[in-house]
């Protein structure tokens, strides 16, 4: 097809050339538009009119790229989306097939997040140190977040189920769109203009990260950075992020897990008592325990036994005491048996009666007195003569 | 009330019981005031008291208060 004003062609080679033409020359491309006529298909894949003031051009996006675009497109949304033109030869139109798209403005707004990010942390608004202990035990937390959010429901549930005893007041704010950041960060001022709370949740649920935007707003920025009340940041979902996350006492990745978080103290305190409850428990056991064992060496029957024993020990020695002194006594009176003899032979060898044996007589006289001189024997007075066999009386002549 | 000082309590009191020179009497006395402590402390801790408020009206210097729902 050298010389296409020669050449008759059909109209499927018409449109195959055109297809050709387009496809070829027409890829890679990133266009901005705002979506219009959007019509999901119940098979997963988007048909929509991509437009700007004055044109307009049909666009699709296939099932196999639509699931990797984290939002649902809205009427009027304005979108970058990247994809090459696509001819559709049954009905001669062509269209824009999308790869990717991604909310206009997003890589500005990133870029935006980015700088202001550095600028607060030049400025030391980010900085560990600056960083105030949330509370182990709040009395009162602080809220600020929409009054009809599920974020709020499911931090009041969260409370209720950890810390049924913990106060909580909500200050509700506008947390998307116009005039948001200055309702939150008039919420976090009042707070702590009045001191209404001693620790204060800060956040919402997820959305888009234009609806995360007001967190990362100057405004709020700075009346973190001014508060006296610790404040936990807690917006969107784990993966989503704003800059009140930074300067935040504390980074929480969901409403959620920031009520677990200031409640955590309660649960600990909660366990502790549990454990002690149950140490008290064991330690009055083993008082106890050790108490009866003691008592249980003095009841009668161990008693009976101990005392027995003693007893026996006793009556054994006892015995044996006794046949020893059996045993002693014997011998004591041999002994004396002996000495009794002894004696009696040499009493019996210095006996008078041996010598008056011999032709001698004991003199006595009439008072009974020995007579051992002549002197003693005056004529005419009566002795006593004792022989060995008896006595005579005699009467002294001269 | 402060729970500080209420748990380093019984943690004392725990430490008197588990000690030997501790007297039954003083150990019983002991174990009662330790429990005493700790059930109202659990009490504490465990019973639904908490006050749901909200606050009214805009204005950061002053703060219109009332019970949620």
């Amino acid at each position: 097809m050298d010389n296409l004003f020669m050449t008759e062609l059909s109209v499927s080679e018409l449109t195959s050339l055109i297809k050709q033409t387009l496809e070829q020359g027409f890829y890679g491309l990133k266009v901005t538009g705002e979506i219009s006529n959007f019509r999901p298909s119940s098979t997963g894949h988007w048909f929509f009119t991509l437009k700007d003031a004055s044109c307009s051009i049909s666009a699709v996006m296939f099932k196999g790229s639509t699931w990797k675009v984290d939002f649902t497109p809205q009427e009027g949304d304005k979108v970058t989306v990247t994809g090459g033109l696509d001819v559709y030869g049954a009905r001669g139109t062509y269209q824009l097939k999308c790869d990717t798209m991604e909310k206009s403005g997003f890589g500005q707004i990133l870029a935006m997040l980015e700088m202001r990010k550095r600028h607060y942390a030049s400025l030391g608004y980010f900085d560990e140190k600056t960083k105030k202990a949330i509370p182990k035990l709040p009395l009162r937390v602080g809220v600020v977040t929409s009054p009809t959010g599920a974020a709020l429901q499911d931090i009041l549930n969260i409370l209720e189920r950890r810390a049924p005893s913990l106060d909580v007041l909500v200050l509700p704010a506008t947390v998307q769109g116009e005039g948001a950041a200055s309702s939150i960060a008039n919420r976090i001022q009042q707070a702590n203009n009045l001191l209404l709370c001693d620790v204060l949740i800060v956040g919402r649920g997820g959305g888009s990260i234009e609806d995360l935007l007001p967190f990362s707003e100057e405004s709020v920025i700075e009346a973190i950075h001014a508060s006296e009340i610790p404040v936990v940041s807690a917006v969107g979902h784990e993966i989503d992020w704003a800059l009140s996350d930074f300067v935040a006492d504390l980074r929480a990745p969901t409403p959620s897990a920031a009520a677990e978080l200031v409640s955590q103290g309660y649960l600990d305190y909660q366990n502790q008592v549990a454990n002690l409850h149950v140490q008290l428990q064991r330690s009055i056991e083993n008082r106890l325990l050790l108490a009866e064992s003691k008592v249980r060496r003095f009841d009668t029957k161990a008693m009976g036994m101990r005392i027995n024993s003693i007893i026996s020990a006793k009556e054994y020695l006892l015995a044996n005491a006794g046949n020893s002194l059996v045993i002693a006594q014997k011998q004591l009176l041999k002994s004396y048996a002996g000495r009794l003899e002894l004696a009696i032979r040499e009493l019996q060898a210095l006996s008078p009666l041996a010598i008056l044996a011999r032709g001698y007589a004991v003199v006595h006289n009439q008072e009974g007195k020995l007579v051992a001189s002549r002197m003693q024997a005056e004529p005419g007075s009566l002795l006593t003569l004792t022989f060995t066999d008896g006595s005579r009386k005699a009467l002294v002549k001269e | 009330m402060s729970f500080e000082t209420d748990i380093s309590r019984i943690e004392e009191i725990t430490q008197k019981l588990n000690a030997s020179d501790t007297s039954l009497e003083e150990s019983i006395a002991l174990f009662e005031e330790g429990m005493r402590l700790a059930k109202a402390l659990e009490k504490a801790l465990a019973e639904a008291k908490r006050s749901v408020e909200i606050v009214l009206g805009e204005d950061p210097r002053e703060a219109e208060i009332t019970p949620l729902q």
